[in-house]
């Protein structure tokens, strides 16, 4: 008798984009795995042509309401390549201090309130909230440490609206960032305390063989700055990205798969950044790493956790040395001549490497965009985790199986507002 | 920390589902100056820090349940949402979600008003439908004079 077991995981957009993920097993024999979770912004590029160029940072941040500063830095970025501008000193560092306040509001809630109740046996973290009232409130109050980074160089937490093309629109003085001071020292120590508390954690066994993608820059952990490469041998510059990397369409689905071309699935994110600038991180980060269990390069998705931790960490430190070593910059952006051309910007998103393309026309309209998301990049990587965590747990009932193969694909903590809730789950025995 | 806070959920990107933003920009001038208006894409996380320590706060979201859009329901939300308002997420987002992490952690203002405003769907824009606007001015109105009459308590 034929044994058929169908799995989904249906998705609802509330805010954006559609997906769902699908499983087929006949006979312990996985016939099919189709996960999709995100649908490209194609409407904000579309929306973007014809709009002034300094729109695009602003725009662009509405794409995700949790990591709008990743938006908005790729796309000033982007457009300062193709104006030929750089911004360096403190306008450089501001930038990289914005970024660490995104980094670790964004990890903070991945990790305390959507990852830990996978490990600690949770449906939810309101769940976890009501056992672990403590260890929420740390959660909590970590990434409110990072919100207030965002508010205070952002001018508001929730998109913010003070980054432009060539810097910000106001600097702060050295006092206002000594504000942030206290809240980054227990910030720091919460950190650790954070490391410490997710490695004792139960992982499954899982060694893959990813091929990792991540900025790199030869004298600090990526934020903005760098060449892309990889594990294996890849090494480019951002402006190389499209004929390196390709979004093809999938035809079973409106989704778009991104590949390096002739070779396959790549993996962005905390593991690879980690895996790939180990040596960049603060000696304390490195340490506390070393002491969770962690060896330089991460192959374990489900310990993804640990490694978003390990970042957070670095990401306070890195805040509080920007913040000593501030001086205001004499302009708060650099000036800039309009013309026509194409630019690039790659910046490490905390879900990974976010890509955007822009061609302006000679009066700073947009010709045309190109935005390609993290989570759009990891999508066959997901793919391929569900099925090797499907081959590995096929002795699992319906329902531990189906917790397993969420929990693979929050390893990637997959861009909530710009996909996904689970709305439901069914388990269909054929 | 304001006593009392309006917050807006909803994305300007995403049509229909900016009502909430909407609304706040109606209120804007119209609620006395101590009254904070704040915009949420609806992490609950966000929504939680911005009510923290107040003592009323209103909340206007976009709801899709099934029933008319451009409809206008005002509940006490200290006791949860409708089911049908939920949406049975793991990731945290939604004033369903708020409320009942609120809850957990005993962060929750004393008195929570929320508005749902029905809405068809989701479809990128940058406007609302004549339908879901005219609902905004309502939801206002409502707020207006709600607001008015907690200024007229406390003073």
């Amino acid at each position: 008798m034929t044994n058929a077991r169908e799995i989904s995981v249906e998705y609802l957009a509330r805010v954006e984009g559609e997906g769902s993920m699908r499983v087929e097993v006949v006979d312990d024999h996985i016939e099919h795995v189709e996960f999709s979770i995100f649908e490209p912004p194609r409407f904000f590029e579309a929306f973007l042509r014809g709009r002034p160029h300094t729109d695009a940072p602003d725009i662009t941040a509405r794409i995700c309401g949790i990591c709008p500063i990743a938006y908005q830095m790729s796309s000033v970025h982007a457009m300062e390549d193709a104006f030929g501008v750089t911004v360096g000193g403190p306008l450089r560092e501001l930038r990289r201090l914005i970024y660490c306040g995104e980094w670790i509001e964004s990890h903070a809630l991945h990790i305390y309130l959507l990852h830990a109740p996978d490990f600690l046996g949770y449906q939810s973290g309101i769940h976890m909230a009501a056992d672990h009232r403590d260890v929420v409130e740390r959660g909590l109050r970590l990434k409110k440490a990072g919100n207030a980074i965002v508010g205070l160089l952002g001018g508001r937490e929730i998109h913010p609206i003070n980054v432009k093309v060539g810097g910000f629109y106001r600097t702060p003085t050295k006092a206002e960032l000594e504000t942030l001071v206290p809240e980054l020292e227990w910030a720091k120590e919460a950190a650790i305390e954070t490391i410490r508390f997710v490695s004792g954690f139960t992982f499954p066994e899982a060694d893959m063989d990813f091929e990792f993608v991540s900025l790199s820059h030869p004298d600090e952990y990526p934020f903005n700055e760098g060449r892309i490469i990889s594990n294996r041998g890849l090494d480019i510059s951002v402006a190389e990205f499209n004929e390196t990397f390709v979004e093809e369409h999938v035809e079973r689905s409106n989704a778009l798969h991104s590949r390096i071309r002739e070779r396959g699935a790549y993996h962005v994110g905390p593991l690879a950044r980690y895996s790939l600038n180990f040596d960049k991180l603060t000696p304390l980060a490195q340490n506390l790493a070393r002491e969770a269990g962690l060896e330089r390069v991460c192959m374990n998705p489900f310990k993804s956790i640990v490694v978003r931790s390990v970042e957070t960490l670095y990401a306070v430190e890195e805040a509080l040395r920007i913040i000593d070593e501030y001086e205001p910059p004499a302009a708060p952006a650099v000036p800039y001549t309009v013309k026509e051309g194409e630019g690039h910007g790659a910046t490490e998103a905390p879900r990974g490497l976010l890509y955007h393309r822009y061609r302006v026309h000679d009066d700073g309209r947009i010709a045309d965009a190109q935005i390609v998301p993290p989570t759009a990049q990891n999508q066959l990587t997901i793919e391929s985790d569900l099925r090797y965590v499907l081959e590995r747990h096929l002795d699992l009932p319906d329902e531990e199986l189906a917790w397993v193969l969420e929990q693979s694909i929050r390893n990637y903590d997959p861009c909530i507002s710009c996909a996904t809730h689970f709305l439901d789950l069914t388990v269909d025995r054929g | 920390m304001a006593e009392t806070v309006v917050i807006g959920v909803g994305n300007r990107m995403m049509g229909d589902d900016a009502v909430g933003p909407a609304v706040l920009d109606r209120l804007t001038g119209r609620v006395a100056p101590d009254i904070a208006l704040i915009e949420s894409v609806g992490d609950a996380t966000h929504l939680l820090e911005s009510w923290r320590d107040t003592r009323l706060a209103v909340v206007v979201d976009a709801v899709v349940s099934g029933g008319v859009p451009g409809s206008v329901r005002r509940i006490d939300g200290r006791n949860g949402l409708p089911s049908t308002w939920r949406s049975a997420s793991t990731h945290l987002v939604g004033v369903a979600e708020a409320i009942d992490l609120g809850a957990a952690v005993e962060v929750l203002p004393d008195e929570l008003v929320v508005y749902g405003i029905e809405i068809g769907s989701v479809q990128p824009g940058v406007s609302l439908s004549p339908a879901i606007d005219a609902a905004a001015d309502v939801a206002a109105e409502g707020i207006v004079a709600e607001l008015e009459g907690v200024t007229s308590r406390t003073a």
